[in-house]
């Protein structure tokens, strides 16, 4: 079970801030957010643990991962 | 003194605040060429008054409003006008630029830019319709805080059918009048934050100045104008940061990215991450607060915020506020942010410098070297401290110096987070080295902006390597001039997102925007190259609408190239005048913490590395080793 969560754009536009979910690969969790479709979620930044990982990367239990879009501001 | 391009009203108004007498400023149209307007038109003015000798508080010292070509043209968010002045702050010139009504009023008033000088002998308010220059007594209004006084000049400023007359405004608060040294001008609900300006209008012994006009803004194609102004809106709107992340969440929005990123200035600056961001982020202020987006005039991005507080609709707070009130002095209450930011509005008091110095007190509290009562996280009676600076009453009366000087008095000085005298942004830059060469080379002190705003490729917006010192000091300077060139125009500087296509940042994950974050740092040499020979580039970029904009707005030739040499000399201008009052390689630091303690013990490139990154600064500047702009140069740019 990892634990999901999603800042930014993509929370507002989705109205969820976080969820968990038994998922073992990136596939799997571009599948998995609520609201958001497969390719939405391809164009978000995301960290597992606060890192960077390849699309290769197979999750563990208790990963946190966070999904952002860039952003910009002043 | 008219003029033969559009977008200008070809008159400057210099008023004497001494003798009240009121002249026009000469100034020509080659100027016009060379120094376009905003910030460089406001440098130039200055420069060529100040010899390095005046201070901030003294008869000498001039008080520049100036707009752009493009302000109040139509243009995307081209509401912008500027100040510049001698900083109290800083002792070198700043400029502090804001949106609203103001600079479009003074350009139906039929004046590219007012420049002030002298002090009334009363306490003074002026009114500006036209040709007249009216000077009113303001007695009854010193004292008031700044939206009082604003209703209060709409009071006086009412018709005889009861209407009041269509005007732009400019005032100070309570800490301008007490010659706070952060104080800011207020104008509506926008604010002039940077640099000390309001102390200098305060000085002045000057409330307000109010604007009103009937003039028509002359713009040279207006056919083709209006045509390329569509597009622009629909490009901006349709770009990932200025039509949608901008308006969704503010500036505020950045809060969660710079938290990943490490950039997060938390507990006075000694992390880059805050373990309370979730209380006091851009996506809460949105989801609760947030009761509708405002925009400044002709503006598609609407990023401003309004919240309610003390049962009134008021202006929110930016990023910088709500991190450097929230994780910069452990603070995770956004209620208290929303209304700390309205209570230093209203006071007519700079939030950033405000908040760093409340942050520097408290760390040196916490050390033991100034028994002053403020402790992070203890946030209560905060508000009575804003107000105390404001009237500069008990321990308020030393913290309306700001972090420098009191570093000097109690030491502290490695964490009083300055640059030239004035507080950092909100970026910590030891995971933003880029920003950190920025903050210190800045011409106005320690801010994000004019320092080139790296971080929006360290992280933010694209994902370049945060620590390495390859490439930032070229792409420093380019973004430096382009941003300079941008606000010298009478445009926001979010406008300048533009600049990385839509897909850079729609695609994070794609194989090209990776390949570009990896080689982009390995670049410098091509950006330099750009940098140098900037005419090369006769063109108008796709992505770039400002050129076009500029040359059908004012009939100027602009290219791309042509845009960023403008910039380059409004920078090196700053600079040179800076010069004057003393500024060298020495003057262009960081304190110790950002640039000798390591953000995070594991990672021995968490600290700027601010020498290695100045000298190449310095060379990519054309500037001498002691970071001065050279004769050679200065002759290039065509500023001696």
């Amino acid at each position: 079970m990892v634990k999901v969560k999603l800042f930014g754009v993509a929370r507002l536009k989705t109205g969820v801030s976080e969820f968990e979910a038994d998922i073992d690969t990136m596939d799997e969790l571009k599948n998995s957010v609520p609201g958001m479709t497969k390719r939405e979620v391809k164009d978000l930044v995301i960290l597992v643990n606060g890192k960077s990982v390849g699309r290769w990367y197979k999750f563990k239990d208790g990963d946190e991962i966070v999904m952002l879009s860039p952003a910009g501001g002043g | 003194m008219a003029t033969q391009y559009g977008g200008y009203m070809g008159k400057v108004l210099k008023i004497d605040l001494t003798t009240k007498e009121v002249s026009e400023y000469p100034f020509s149209d080659r100027e016009r060429e060379l120094f376009i307007g905003g910030k460089t038109m406001a440098a130039k003015i200055l420069g060529d008054h100040l010899k390095g000798t005046e201070e901030a508080f003294s008869m000498e010292n001039l008080l520049v409003i100036t707009t752009g070509p493009l302000t109040g043209t139509g243009a995307p968010s081209a509401s912008r006008f500027n100040i510049s002045t001698l900083s109290p702050q800083t002792g070198y010139i700043t400029s502090s630029n804001c949106g609203g009504h103001f600079g479009y009023y003074l350009k139906k008033a039929g004046l590219d830019a007012l420049v002030l000088t002298g002090q009334c002998e009363e306490k003074t308010w002026i009114e500006i319709q036209n040709d007249n220059v009216i000077f009113h007594n303001a007695d009854d209004l010193w004292g008031m805080k700044t939206t009082r006084t604003q209703e209060a000049l709409d009071d006086k400023l009412r018709m005889k059918n009861g209407r009041v007359r269509k005007n732009g405004k400019i005032c100070i608060g309570p800490a301008g009048e007490n010659l706070v040294l952060y104080s800011s001008i207020v104008s509506n609900d926008r604010v002039f934050g940077r640099g000390g300006t309001g102390a200098v209008m305060g000085w002045m012994r000057l409330k307000a100045v109010c604007v009103s006009g009937t003039k028509e803004i002359p713009i040279y194609d207006k056919e083709k104008m209006v045509a390329h102004t569509k597009k622009w809106f629909k490009y901006l709107r349709k770009h990932p940061l200025t039509g949608d992340q901008l308006p969704r969440l503010g500036t505020a929005g950045l809060v969660s990215s710079m938290q990943m990123k490490g950039m997060l200035s938390t507990k006075n600056y000694s992390s880059g991450q805050y373990e309370d961001f979730e209380k006091v982020s851009g996506e809460l202020l949105a989801e609760k607060y947030n009761i509708v987006n405002k925009g400044c005039l002709t503006c598609p991005i609407r990023c401003a915020r309004t919240v309610e507080v003390a049962g009134k609709p008021v202006k929110g707070p930016e990023l910088e506020t709500l991190v450097l009130l929230g994780g910069g002095i452990l603070n995770n209450d956004l209620e208290a942010v929303l209304k700390w930011n309205y209570e230093l509005d209203e006071l007519g008091m700079d939030t950033i410098s405000a908040a760093n110095t409340i942050s520097y007190a408290m760390e040196a509290n916490e050390k033991g070297l100034w028994n002053n009562g403020l402790k992070f996280s203890e946030i209560e009676g905060i508000s009575q401290i804003f107000e105390d600076i404001a009237y500069r009453r008990g321990i308020g009366d030393e913290l309306a110096e700001g972090s420098k000087r009191l570093s000097e008095k109690y030491g502290g000085k490695e964490f009083a987070i300055h640059a030239k005298g004035m507080e950092l942004a909100a970026y910590e830059p030891r995971k933003a080295t880029g920003l950190g060469l920025g903050y210190a080379v800045s011409n106005r002190g320690g801010c994000h902006l004019n320092g080139g705003y790296l971080v929006i490729l360290e992280g933010l917006g694209l994902s370049i390597n945060q620590t390495t010192y390859h490439g930032k000091a070229d792409l420093t300077m380019m973004f430096q001039d382009l941003m300079e060139m941008i606000s010298a125009s009478g445009q926001c500087l979010f406008t300048s997102y533009a600049f990385f296509p839509a897909p850079l940042l729609k695609h994070p994950n794609s194989w090209y925007v990776k390949l570009v974050n990896m080689a982009l740092p390995y670049c410098g040499a091509a950006v330099r190259l750009m940098n140098k020979y900037p005419e090369m580039l006769k063109l108008h970029l796709p992505v770039f609408h400002h050129t076009k904009g500029f040359e059908y707005a004012t009939g100027m030739k602009m290219t791309f190239g042509h845009y960023m040499r403008c910039g380059e000399r409004g920078y090196n201008l700053e600079r040179e005048v800076n010069r004057r009052f003393g500024v060298n390689a020495n003057k262009d630091a960081l304190p110790s913490r950002l640039v000798k303690t390591l953000q995070d013990p594991k990672d021995p490139k968490s600290k700027v590395p601010l020498e290695k990154l100045k000298k190449v600064y310095y060379h990519a500047r054309g500037w001498d080793s002691n970071g001065l702009p050279t004769e050679k140069l200065l002759k290039k740019l065509e500023i001696i």
